[in-house]
């Protein structure tokens, strides 16, 4: 690809080590056990793409309080503590439990459901590989909504559209790595080409098996729970260390496009033999039917 | 340095399954938080698949007659006709309101997604409306003109496509449903084509059997009575399939829920049990009291809707519960043929 080379351009080779091209496939490897829950990716990602505040409260369940992805929020960092019951930590008294931490972001499936559900062709697929939604096309169907198996996307009622992660699509097409991954202070996100993550990710989890974290598994990584079910990988796949659930992730989630089959043919077969019975049942001359 | 091997325990037949120490899910959550978003659908969209489902039905059936014996049934014709062409404006209509961006509803035909419902159900629509319409110019232009005997020939002829496309507009629906991550409409795929399929037919034979009657032709609706019936008795077949295909997928928790038991209240017994005895206590009083047969229509029209809307909100209560969502997302139902991952190159 001839492109001009600026300042810009090269950003994410320099902040990264990344060269962006059109072409290669990009997302986001977020290894949760170094996450340490400040957040930052939350307000960098609400800066850059100028997402307004939502529901100021406090949830009163842990130190998340901004809950979930929605329409305005596109990363949402997660705390689980899991504390043991004082019984417990009487006999085991050096750590009382432990916080688990995770940013979660869209997954930018290689199959998405999404962009599969989306009757307008506003949400597509971009050059580098992730998923966008057009805002410009979005007719507000809502559609999108439910086939996400991971409620990432959400519909804003104050546009009417459908917003979800655009994996900074604008950032990259000039040359610099998505807000979140820039501002992440221990690397916990770490934005680059697939083939690359995917060697780092494994990389990882020997490391930790090494250092006696025998439960650290990838999450959406090939092959791996959560690229089940048809969805193909996820772009922005997970380490984790406690079962996906924990994280309000699903083990085994499936693309729904491949229920249509099976709920269209039933019901044509069905319809065709009641208008087969019908014919049966309408024919005949005579007053009484056959009686 | 060795490849990392991550063990896993379960059937070995490719699928990804989770490291052994975490074994079988057992119910947890993320503070009991929605792990998914539930569709912003309301009663339009219930109302909208309970239409189409009649009017497609309908034009199917009259169909039928009009190949039977088009002087018998000309009544029928012309009903199934009005009905479906103003159904299916009225269920556009629907559509376009439940848009949040109402006004871009014609972005809607700017491509055609074979893995999208939404999408090829738009163009069944279009074609079921425009066939339906085209079927009941025939019945608008009276007198023996050319242009009138024209219209009429061609009415009649575009009606087996106006009985095809409906067979497509009343079953289509139960695919948009069943193709989302929403647990309750994705865990019984099959079967809720069958109810959607069983239920279409019985309420437009029950419609159609209404109006036969109120035109003073019982004989007429007798037969469609009957056809009903055999819907209806399918019907609940379906549904109890429906039924138990959830329950085996993790979703009995949601059908035990407030919204779960008013779909089978309405679905089973409004739209299965009790039109099903009115009929058949039509035929064992001989027909003496034809409010029997009207009762047993009127129940199965109300069943027809009351499945839809009671698929819908249990739907919902089904993305709001994480659990429900956990249980069905295991790797022991992901389906068989599919599980295995492509790992293509890039597209």
């Amino acid at each position: 690809m001839d492109q001009q080379l600026t300042p810009y351009t090269t950003e994410a080779e320099r902040t990264a080590g990344v060269r962006i091209e059109p072409g290669k496939r990009y997302g986001f490897f977020t290894d949760t056990t170094v996450c340490i829950g400040c957040k930052a990716c939350e307000v960098a990602c609400k800066e850059w793409n100028q997402l307004p505040a939502e529901d100021m409260s406090l949830t009163g369940m842990s130190y998340d309080n901004t809950g979930a992805l929605s329409a305005t929020t596109w990363r949402h960092v997660a705390f689980i503590e899991q504390v043991r019951p004082a019984q417990d930590h009487d006999r085991d008294a050096d750590v009382p439990g432990r916080w688990l931490m995770m940013s979660d972001v869209c997954k930018h499936c290689s199959n998405a459901p999404c962009l599969e559900a989306c009757p307008t062709g506003a949400i597509f697929r971009t050059e580098f590989d992730t998923v966008v939604v057009q805002q410009d096309i979005c007719n507000g169907c809502g559609y999108c909504v439910p086939a996400c198996p991971f409620g990432v996307v959400a519909i804003d009622d104050c546009d009417g559209k459908a917003h979800k992660c655009t994996l900074c699509y604008d950032r990259l097409k000039g040359g610099l790595e998505p807000a979140c991954a820039k501002v992440c202070p221990t690397d916990s996100i770490r934005f680059g080409e697939l083939s690359e993550l995917d060697a780092a990710a494994r990389d990882r989890v020997e490391e930790l098996k090494a250092q006696g974290v025998e439960e650290a598994y990838l999450y959406g990584a090939p092959d791996a729970p959560g690229a089940t079910g048809g969805l193909g990988r996820l772009n922005a796949f997970f380490l984790l260390v406690d079962r996906p659930e924990v994280y309000n992730l699903p083990s085994a989630p499936t693309r729904p496009s491949q229920r249509i089959g099976a709920a269209l043919g039933a019901g044509l077969v069905a319809f065709a033999g009641l208008a087969a019975a019908a014919v049966t049942l309408l024919a005949g001359t005579r007053n009484g039917g056959g009686r | 340095m060795k490849a990392v091997t991550v063990r896993t325990r379960g059937p070995a037949d490719g699928r990804p399954s989770l490291p052994g120490r975490h074994g079988r899910y057992r119910g947890e959550t993320y503070y009991g938080r929605p792990a998914l978003k539930a569709a912003h659908w309301d009663w339009t969209v219930s109302s909208y698949i309970f239409l189409t489902g009649l009017a497609g039905a309908a034009q199917a059936i009259a169909a039928i007659g009009q190949a039977l014996d088009r002087q018998r049934y000309r009544g029928l014709l012309r009903n199934a006709r009005f009905l479906s062409s103003i159904g299916s404006a009225a269920g556009a209509g629907l559509l376009i309101a439940d848009l949040k961006t109402p006004k871009r509803f014609y972005n809607m035909l700017r491509i055609l997604r074979p893995t999208s419902p939404m999408s090829f159900g738009s163009y069944i629509l279009g074609a079921f409306g425009g066939l339906s319409w085209l079927s009941a110019l025939g019945e608008l232009l009276p007198g023996r003109g050319r242009l009138a005997r024209l219209v009429r020939r061609s009415a009649d002829a575009v009606q087996v496509g106006a009985g095809i496309a409906g067979a497509g507009a009343s079953t289509y629906t139960a695919a948009l449903m069943a193709s989302t991550s929403t647990p309750f409409w994705a865990a019984a795929p099959r079967w809720l084509g069958l109810q959607f399929a069983t239920s279409a037919v019985a309420s437009a034979a029950a419609t159609l059997s209404l109006a036969e009657r109120w035109g003073g032709r019982t004989d007429n609706s007798r037969r469609l009575d009957r056809l009903a019936a055999l819907a209806t008795a399918a019907h609940l077949l379906a549904s109890l399939g429906a039924r138990r295909q959830r329950r085996d997928k993790g979703l009995g928790e949601t059908g035990d829920t407030p919204q779960g038991r008013r779909l089978e209240m309405g679905d089973l017994v409004i739209g299965g049990a009790v039109p099903l005895a009115a009929y058949a206590l039509h035929r064992l009083t001989h027909e003496r009291a034809p409010a029997l047969s009207v009762v047993g229509s009127l129940a199965v029209i109300a069943g027809g809707f009351l499945l839809r809307h009671g698929t819908l909100n249990a739907g919902h209560e089904s993305a709001r519960r994480p659990r429900a969502y956990f249980r069905f997302a295991q790797p022991e139902h992901l389906p068989r043929d599919r599980s295995v991952i492509r790992l293509g190159p890039p597209r």
